[in-house]
């Protein structure tokens, strides 16, 4: 990782992180509001439940006051029609199925008023909680007289607990007064009924829920008032009420109801949790491709420059090798070019090369070495320097590519060398050309034609021997040497190739020898060639 | 782009090239034919009738494995050269190095 890079990295992570947190706390958002809302669906419909539940309770318990009541006003209603002789007996007689362990009352007894009081006047069961003596009871049981409905109240004896009921008939002027006892697990005999299966209950004497009221419960009375979700509905009871407070012992509602929101909570974390992590490394992966495809799209930029500078190394390491500057010779110009293969990284091994040789003679030279890279720019530059070195040591062209045929070897270097040697008067316009397998120059003088100079073998293939061709050319001509480079192509016959360099030099004979070789190099060097070419031309200028 | 074929042709196995033999494909040539200079037979042909070009790698090619064939003992020819073929090796001084058969 280069460190350019690592900024996009941890971008990348933070980015990741922030969409995962996100995700997260909208999830937790959600999850959270679903749960409560189908917990607020539960408890109200609990609340509901538990109320219709409650009624149905209280409904039970008021059945079950009545029936406790109903032998009071019996007893009293059979005071009516007994005989006076006979009024305590028959009170017995009526109460023993009520009166007694495990019936309704554990005592009762009758009571006539006498002026402004009562008195008793016969007893059954167990003896009272209270005395029948005492001025309470007697005003407790005259009370009875203000009321058309039987009176109650709560009475302890040490930790047992009794209800009293008192029951007047104003018309014969008798009341009964009962005793029923609190069971000592304190259990209503109501809870074995349906309605309280499910139900935690309380029942207090009276409106206030305090433990002193308290009648029954089924749970520990040390653990009350009940808590949590509760009703609360009233029976009348007597002259007062029964307030049952409830409960619920289980969930009221339906299972579903009952886990939905635990469900939603723990299924929404869950998708939240595993939303995020998925999202985390979605994001994740989709930066670092990000990052890769920069990566491969630096590398690529990279690659592209290595391979300009190499291909700009190549070319001026070229030009390096090729003269930077003519010779200057009276009446002779002279005008060079190379360019390289517009295609491809490697460059040629084409090449030119001018030497004055003394005041008024010249040597040149146009070569091309076979394949393209360093290698044959090294073979290039050897046969440049090995011509340039002949021809300075004065030997003429044919002698020099005989002496250059025995430095070369293709089966050594793998190269195959053509080149065209020449020496030139300036003071006769007389040129000696030999040729080692290299395209003939042009003779570009009014009309333009090739230079017949047979081709000897290119240098590389072992010792060979070469002719020499003589040229008288005449004040004001061009001779134009090239590589080929500039004339051959794919799918054409090399005669053709000629042919235009030939056409292309005759619209330019008029110009400079400068202009004419940038002409033909601009006219016929394709875009789309990996050949480089090289070109010399050599102008007399006449005055000789 | 060349495509290459060895054959069998008597005692001469024989090369039939296609296509153009330039920088990208003298190495293939090469591949091909440099083993058959080293067996049995004595007269290896290049049948080059379909060759549409030519340039000086390919024609490094075909010196070298010209070379090789004199060192080793054998014949190297040319078969049916087409004149692109023709005119590049009399033009680059090649001609005499290679002898040529043409087919009826």
């Amino acid at each position: 990782m280069t460190p350019h890079e690592r900024p996009a990295a941890t971008d990348g992570r933070r980015e990741a992180r922030r969409l995962a947190a996100g995700i997260v706390a909208a999830g937790m958002l959600l999850t959270g509001t679903a749960a409560w809302a189908a917990a607020r669906v539960d408890a109200n419909t609990e609340q509901r439940l538990l109320e219709s539940q409650t009624r149905q309770a209280a409904s039970v318990l008021t059945s079950a006051v009545q029936l406790i009541e109903r032998p009071l006003g019996t007893a009293l209603s059979v005071q009516r029609v007994a005989a006076p002789s006979d009024r305590t007996k028959a009170f017995r007689r009526f109460m023993v199925s009520f009166v007694g362990p495990d019936k309704m009352f554990v005592g009762a007894s009758l009571w006539q008023r006498r002026g402004d009081t009562v008195e008793p006047i016969a007893s059954t069961g167990e003896a009272p909680a209270v005395s029948l003596d005492d001025p309470a009871t007697r005003s407790y049981v005259l009370r009875a007289f203000e009321h058309t409905t039987p009176t109650a109240e709560q009475l302890r004896i040490g930790d047992r607990a009794r209800i009293a009921w008192a029951q007047a008939d104003p018309v014969t002027g008798y009341a009964v007064y009962a005793e029923r006892a609190i069971p000592a697990d304190r259990r209503a005999p109501v809870d074995t009924n349906s309605a309280y299966a499910d139900l935690h209950y309380a029942i207090y004497l009276g409106r206030e829920v305090t433990p002193e009221a308290l009648t029954t419960t089924d749970v520990p009375p040390a653990t009350l008032p009940l808590d949590g979700d509760t009703a609360r509905d009233e029976i009348r009871f007597g002259d007062t009420v029964l307030t049952l407070v409830t409960s619920p012992r289980v969930h009221l509602g339906s299972s579903l109801s009952r886990w939905l929101p635990t469900w939603l909570l723990l299924g929404g974390l869950l998708a939240t949790l595993v939303g995020a992590g998925t999202a985390h490394r979605l994001a994740r992966a989709r930066r670092s491709a990000e990052d890769d495809a920069t990566t491969i799209t630096e590398l690529y930029q990279q690659v592209d420059a290595l391979y300009g500078q190499q291909r700009d190394l190549f070319e001026r390491l070229q030009r390096a090798l090729l003269p930077s500057a003519m010779p200057t010779l009276p009446q002779a110009e002279f005008a060079s070019r190379y360019v390289a293969g517009a295609r491809g990284i490697d460059i040629g091994g084409d090449w030119y090369s001018v030497v004055a040789l003394d005041e008024h003679r010249f040597g040149f030279v146009v070569g091309d070495v076979s394949g393209r890279g360093v290698d044959t720019v090294a073979v290039m530059a050897q046969a440049r320097f090995t011509v340039r070195a002949y021809l300075l040591d004065g030997h003429g062209p044919a002698a020099v590519l005989e002496r250059c045929s025995h430095q070369f070897d293709i089966e050594a270097d793998g190269h195959l060398t053509t080149v065209l040697v020449g020496v030139g008067d300036a003071r006769t316009g007389e040129l000696i050309l030999a040729n080692a397998g290299h395209p003939a120059p042009m003779l570009v003088n009014g009309v333009v034609e090739p230079v017949s100079v047979p081709p000897g073998r290119p240098l590389g293939i072992g010792p060979a021997t070469y002719a020499e061709t003589t040229v008288q050319v005449p004040a004001g001509a061009t001779l134009f040497c090239f590589t080929d480079g500039l004339v051959e192509r794919r799918g054409e016959d090399i005669d053709a190739g000629t042919a235009r360099l030939a056409a292309t030099l005759r619209t330019a004979a008029a110009k400079s020898p400068e202009e004419m070789v940038a002409h033909a190099v601009a006219s016929l060097r394709r875009a789309d060639t990996a050949d480089d070419i090289a070109a010399l031309a050599l102008r007399w200028t006449g005055a000789y | 782009m060349a495509a290459f074929t060895t054959s069998l042709d008597g005692g001469v196995a024989v090369v039939r090239i296609s296509g153009e033999l330039d920088i990208a494909s003298h190495g293939e040539l090469l591949a091909h034919t440099e083993p058959l200079l080293r067996s049995d037979a004595k007269v290896v042909a290049l049948d080059v009738a379909d060759v549409t070009f030519i340039d000086s790698s390919g024609l490094g090619a075909l010196v070298r494995l010209q070379q090789q064939a004199v060192d080793a003992g054998r014949s190297l020819r040319l078969r049916n050269p087409p004149r692109p073929v023709t005119r590049i090796l009399s033009l680059t001084g090649l001609a005499d190095l290679f002898p040529t058969d043409t087919d009826q």
